[in-house]
């Protein structure tokens, strides 16, 4: 392509951009509970990764002398059903879950986006191979599948990251698939194409960019997603094992003691519930922010 | 058993017999013929007590529906007769003889026979190729020869003087008339899963898969009539969800399988908690293929490490005490109080595996001649092993000796500790008939592909109990298991944890129960009634 | 039509085999083996003659040869662990968790067309905001949570309801102890797949609103009350029906977790039993039996769906 017509594509590229960002800015304005959500999914963050540096207590300590003790000076939330502190756990089950989450949603997100991308891009064989294999993946119920997998592989963290994430890459590729078939017919990517570019390059610098909104609503809906994935897992046996906590399996082992020390169930109940909000909330939000007319 | 002290425990069934019947005429006036109870199982049953799949969902079912030859007196849980009423074994211990209740009959009104027992053993038990559950306990047996109508010989390859004790341990004899015929008698599906022929107090009167099993009296019972117009098993899998039914009042009797959630029937005026014994002992199996083990101040040290009393205070809530050995105290006579018991002592454990070579490394854990002191110990989830398992490693990181805990599903860590043997130290537990031969989970000869799970290999204790099957009298007995006892509580092929009380949660509007010990109690199921 | 349901069919069978595919070849990757051989206190005796029995001896090829040609034949085997035909098993769960799904899918979409539809007319008043709220607790809040809180208040505290089962033995066969037993699991069921049909049909609804037609009928003067149900609504139903086959996936996700908390004996906690157990033939029957539900469902709506829109077709 000639200088002169590139620059002319880029400068009123740059300035449609500026009163993109403007308008963006806006409409962010106008979702405060989007904002708050995003505030506590911070603050938890910070808790879970940050607060073991000043609480030093070890998570996994048992003590069968103190067992299922009251709050006290030295465990801000008391103790559990072998004696170990119930805040540390808390904040290392919520390491695990909120990693578990991340980490599936990602695997989830880059097979989707992948899959999804190829398929809406070059549309043609590439894409019923694809499509026919999403179809596959959306008619096993997702929990079914997850079963079987990690019955086959164990319970090994990485697997249940990836299982889980395997569960939601379909969705994640019909979106991405959708958006891409869209999103190729619009002017300036049949510009860049005719111009010249190459098929990565135009994937990445033209198409992308317009995918990234829905990818990002997604994988905040997905991350939620995944984390109630997790603690279903655990529920059932299936998910982080023990003596490694997660907010799962604090709440399976405490529900033996529901009847002794409801607290113990109470915790990562609360904590599952209010992460997932936060991030389905804040999905929400993001929703709203790219796609005013929802 | 010399015959002698079968006729003197006939005496004792009979006048506890009698007591009952005392009770039971006092309580007649309040005693409900319409009557029923209903009871939990975690799961569909298998109405076959010799199928591979019935097991503790089916177990106590299959003893009200099967009777045995032999049952426990419900005051001692020593034999007493079933459907056998007497028995004498051979002098040289190589046979016994069993004669069986003339009056007895099948639920469809076929007379019980010689026939029965002989189908039973050799055409279902003994027979290999059916892998029938609990057969490797009648491993004594050769066959058995019928020799009237009402007598059956048991003819053994070498003495075994608990054969009474295995014959009412969950050994329900099975119908050959209905039977016989089959390819492969246990796995009978319109037997198993629907509606057998029996020959206990009670039958199955409708069996809804996932939902619930109902008995009903079996009108051609031999013994006495049946006191309830039905019992129900109600199939609920999870262990709250029974509380939650027991408070309701729509369950009258739970077992509870984790201590924890007795604190939900607490105080509650209509629940009655009660405790029963049985011969189950919790251990640590350390493999003894590794040379570490293979020292046994290292087995000494690693059990003077654990605190057990804390442990039974907080998995069991109490509902348990220190394990000597297998022998469980419930064995009155034979129990052995007076052995090496390996207090919680810390110091005492550093001491030992000081003596053994392993000395403090930089980091705080043993080492010796520069490896560290790195134990691989996985856990299944099953009942109580994992939070037991994480306590153990807890005690063990105290003392310098490191536990990787590796928890996995139950049928993988099965596959992975029994068949493989591929663990460094494990917990699990033994459950088995409350009598001295404990010895298939020691001999030399379980090892590797038998119940000897830690693959102890030991000529000394494989001739004590060779000695314990031959040996006729009580006092001899008592003295060959209490060397047994001493041997094991020194050498510990296990490390011995506890045995936990069998805690059941019944209302109090049930009457007629044996609270001793559930399969006991299950085997006069016709005592039961529920008071007006 | 009739070429685009020969299509759908073909394309569902092939779907249906790979699952097959998928399912056998995983599960036979587990370790350990049927719990009715591989128990605790087996010897290795016991466990040969056991695995003999179940034909495990045998290569995995030639076991899945043997399955597939039987399941073609419409007989799926025997159980391992629990000695009946999987078919009969299958049989005897299918409904229970058909009724539980029909029920909670009911519940689900009465209520989400009813809170989306007054979202939708109140858009961003405080109603739409409640609606939002709850919906988003629903997608939120861990399904057996709150199934543990609600046998906790409504059947040992308040004792309004069984806490478990699907019918008790004293009640059996009445209609009012099933219907009983059936409000906690469905209900709880039901609040979790809410949300989608709460948010489907309240952006349908508003995209409906926006259209021509019913900016036209508005303009006549006609009532709202009018203008939404004679118009918008009809046409916002195609969009929330295409959501139903979404959410028979996740009725059957969510199924599994919600029977294992109320001992709801349907095919999801078969399924995790027979994982659990190692049962081969019964897992395998299971997915088969949910995928064909779904692969089903879907047909059903993408037929449904052309009905209503005839532009489908000629996709």
């Amino acid at each position: 392509m000639s200088d002169a017509a590139g620059s002319l594509i880029q400068a009123g590229k740059d300035d449609a951009r500026k009163a993109q960002r403007a308008r963006f800015w806006r409409r962010v304005r106008r979702q405060p509970v989007g904002i708050v959500a995003l505030a506590v999914l911070v603050l938890l963050a910070a808790a879970v990764w940050l607060g073991p540096l000043a609480y030093r207590t070890a998570p996994n300590r048992t003590d069968a002398r103190n067992i299922l003790k009251a709050p006290t000076a030295a465990h801000p939330l008391g103790t559990d059903e072998l004696g170990r502190d119930v805040l540390a756990r808390v904040l290392a089950g919520g390491r695990v879950s909120l990693s578990v989450g991340l980490l599936a949603m990602v695997v989830g997100l880059a097979i989707g986006t992948l899959a999804g991308g190829l398929a809406g891009y070059f549309r043609g064989r590439v894409e019923v191979v694809v499509m026919r294999l999403v179809d596959v993946f959306m008619a096993i119920p997702n929990f079914f599948l997850i079963l079987v997998v990690v019955t086959a592989f164990g319970n090994h963290p990485v697997t249940v990251i990836v299982t889980v994430g395997i569960g939601f890459w379909a969705q994640m590729a019909r979106v991405v698939h959708a958006e891409f078939v869209k999103v190729r017919g619009f002017e300036f990517v049949e510009a860049a194409r005719a111009l010249g570019a190459t098929h990565p390059r135009t994937m990445l610098r033209h198409v992308m960019p317009q995918v990234v909104p829905q990818a990002i609503v997604l994988a905040s809906l997905g991350v939620g997603w995944a984390i109630l994935t997790e603690a279903g897992l655990s529920y059932l046996g299936l998910g982080i094992q023990p003596p490694l906590a997660s907010w799962g399996n604090m709440l399976q082992n405490a529900q033996s003691y529901l009847w002794l020390k409801p607290e113990l169930a109470i915790y990562p109940g609360l904590f599952i519930a209010a992460t997932v909000l936060a991030f389905n909330v804040l999905g929400n939000a993001l929703r709203d922010v790219f796609d005013p007319r929802g | 058993m010399p015959p002698i002290r079968v006729h003197l425990k006939l005496l004792k069934v009979l006048a506890a017999l009698l007591a009952s019947l005392a009770v039971a005429l006092a309580s007649a006036q309040d005693h409900d013929p319409n009557g029923s109870l209903t009871f939990a199982t975690n799961a569909d049953p298998t109405l076959n007590p010799w199928n591979a799949s019935a097991v503790i969902e089916s177990n106590l079912i299959n003893t009200i529906l099967f009777d045995q030859l032999v049952r426990y007196d419900p005051t001692d849980l020593h034999p007493a007769p079933g459907l056998a009423e007497s028995w004498e074994t051979a002098a040289d211990g190589l046979s016994w003889t069993f004669h069986l209740r003339p009056e007895a009959k099948w639920s469809d009104g076929v007379p019980f026979t010689a026939d029965d027992v002989v189908f039973t053993f050799n055409d279902a038990i003994l027979n290999k190729d059916l892998g029938a559950r609990n057969a490797s306990g009648f491993a004594p047996v050769d066959r058995v020869v019928k020799v009237d109508d009402h007598t059956v010989v048991f003819e053994l390859n070498r003495p075994f003087s608990s054969l009474p004790y295995f014959l009412a341990y969950y050994a329900g004899i099975i119908p050959a008339h209905v039977l016989g015929d089959a390819e492969n008698p246990l796995t009978v599906a319109s037997f198993n899963k629907g509606n057998p022929v029996v020959t206990g107090p009670y039958r199955v009167g409708e069996f809804v898969p996932g939902a619930y099993v109902k008995l009903v009296p079996n009108e051609n019972y031999w013994g006495p009539a049946p006191k309830l117009a039905s019992i129900t098993f109600n199939i609920i899998p999870d262990g709250n969800a029974q509380i939650a039914q027991l408070l309701a009042g729509g369950l009258d009797m739970v077992s509870i399988t984790n201590p924890a959630l007795l604190a939900g029937v607490a105080n509650n005026p209509n629940l009655e908690v009660i405790r029963q014994s049985q011969n189950i002992w919790y251990f640590v199996a350390l493999n003894l293929n590794d040379e570490r083990f293979q020292d046994v101040r290292v087995r000494q040290a690693l059990l003077s490490a654990i605190d057990r009393p804390a442990i039974i205070d907080a998995v069991l809530e109490g509902y348990g005490v220190v394990a000597t050995g297998p022998i469980a105290p419930l064995q009155q006579a034979l129990y052995d109080d007076e052995v090496a018991k390996w207090p919680y002592d810390p110091e005492k454990a550093k001491e030992l595996l000081a003596e053994a070579g392993w000395t403090p490394g930089p980091d705080g854990v043993l080492q010796k001649d520069g490896q560290r002191f790195v134990i691989d110990m996985p856990t299944g989830q099953y009942g109580y092993l994992v939070p037991s398992t994480l306590l153990v490693q807890q005690y063990w990181q105290d003392i310098g000796v490191e536990a990787k805990v590796e928890t996995i599903e139950w049928n993988a860590f099965i596959q992975k500790a029994v068949v493989n043997r591929d663990y460094d130290a494990m917990l699990a537990w033994w459950s088995t008939p409350p009598t001295p031969d404990q010895s298939s989970y020691f001999a030399s000869s379980g090892a590797v592909t038998g119940n000897n799970i830690p693959d102890y290999r030991d000529p000394v204790l494989d001739e004590i109990w060779e000695r314990g099957r031959a040996a006729t009298s009580q006092e001899e007995q008592v003295a060959v298991y209490r060397e047994a006892q001493e041997r094991m509580a020194e050498q510990l092929p296990y490390l011995f944890l506890w045995y936990p009380d069998m805690i059941a949660v019944k209302n109090t509007r049930i009457g007629g129960m044996h609270d001793i010990n559930s399969a006991a109690n299950f085997q006069y199921s016709y005592d039961w009634y529920v008071t007006r | 039509m009739t070429a685009f349901i020969v299509r759908r069919v073909l394309m569902g069978v092939v779907v249906l085999w790979l699952v097959s595919v998928v399912t056998f070849f995983l599960i036979h990757l587990a370790p350990g083996g049927p719990s009715a051989a591989i128990s605790f206190d087996s010897t290795a005796e016991q466990r040969e003659a056991l695995l003999k029995q179940f034909g495990l001896y045998d290569p995995p090829l030639v076991r899945y040869g043997k399955w597939i040609v039987g399941t073609v034949r419409g007989d799926l085997g025997v159980s391992y662990n629990q000695g009946l035909p999987v078919g009969q098993l299958l049989m005897q769960r299918l409904p229970n968790t058909l009724t539980l799904g029909l029920a909670a899918l009911v519940a689900a979409t009465l209520l989400g067309l009813l809170l989306g539809t007054l979202a939708a007319v109140y858009r961003n008043g405080w109603v739409d905001h409640v609606v939002s709220t709850i919906s988003t607790l629903g997608m939120s809040i861990p399904g057996f949570w709150l199934g543990i809180v609600a046998i906790i208040l409504f059947a040992v505290q308040l004792r309004w309801l069984p806490a478990s089962g699907i019918v008790s033995s004293s009640g059996a066969g009445s209609l009012v102890d099933r219907l009983r037993h059936l409000v906690l699991p469905a209900g709880v069921l039901a609040f979790t797949l809410m949300p989608n049909v709460v948010r489907v049909t309240r952006s349908a609804l508003l995209e409906v609103n926006r259209a021509d037609y019913v900016r036209t009928a508005k303009g006549k003067g006609l009532a709202p009350g009018t203008v939404l149900f004679k118009h918008a609504f009809k046409n916002a139903l195609v969009p929330v029906l295409a959501v139903l086959g979404l959410v028979t996936t996740a009725l059957f996700s969510g199924s599994v977790v919600i029977e294992s908390v109320f001992g709801w004996p349907g095919l999801g906690r078969l399924a995790i039993e027979a994982a659990n157990g190692r049962d081969y033939p019964v897992i395998l029957g299971a997915t088969l039996l949910a995928g064909l539900i779904v692969v089903v469902v879907n047909l059903l709506v993408d037929l449904l769906y052309a009905a209503v829109d005839p532009r489908i077709r000629h996709e």
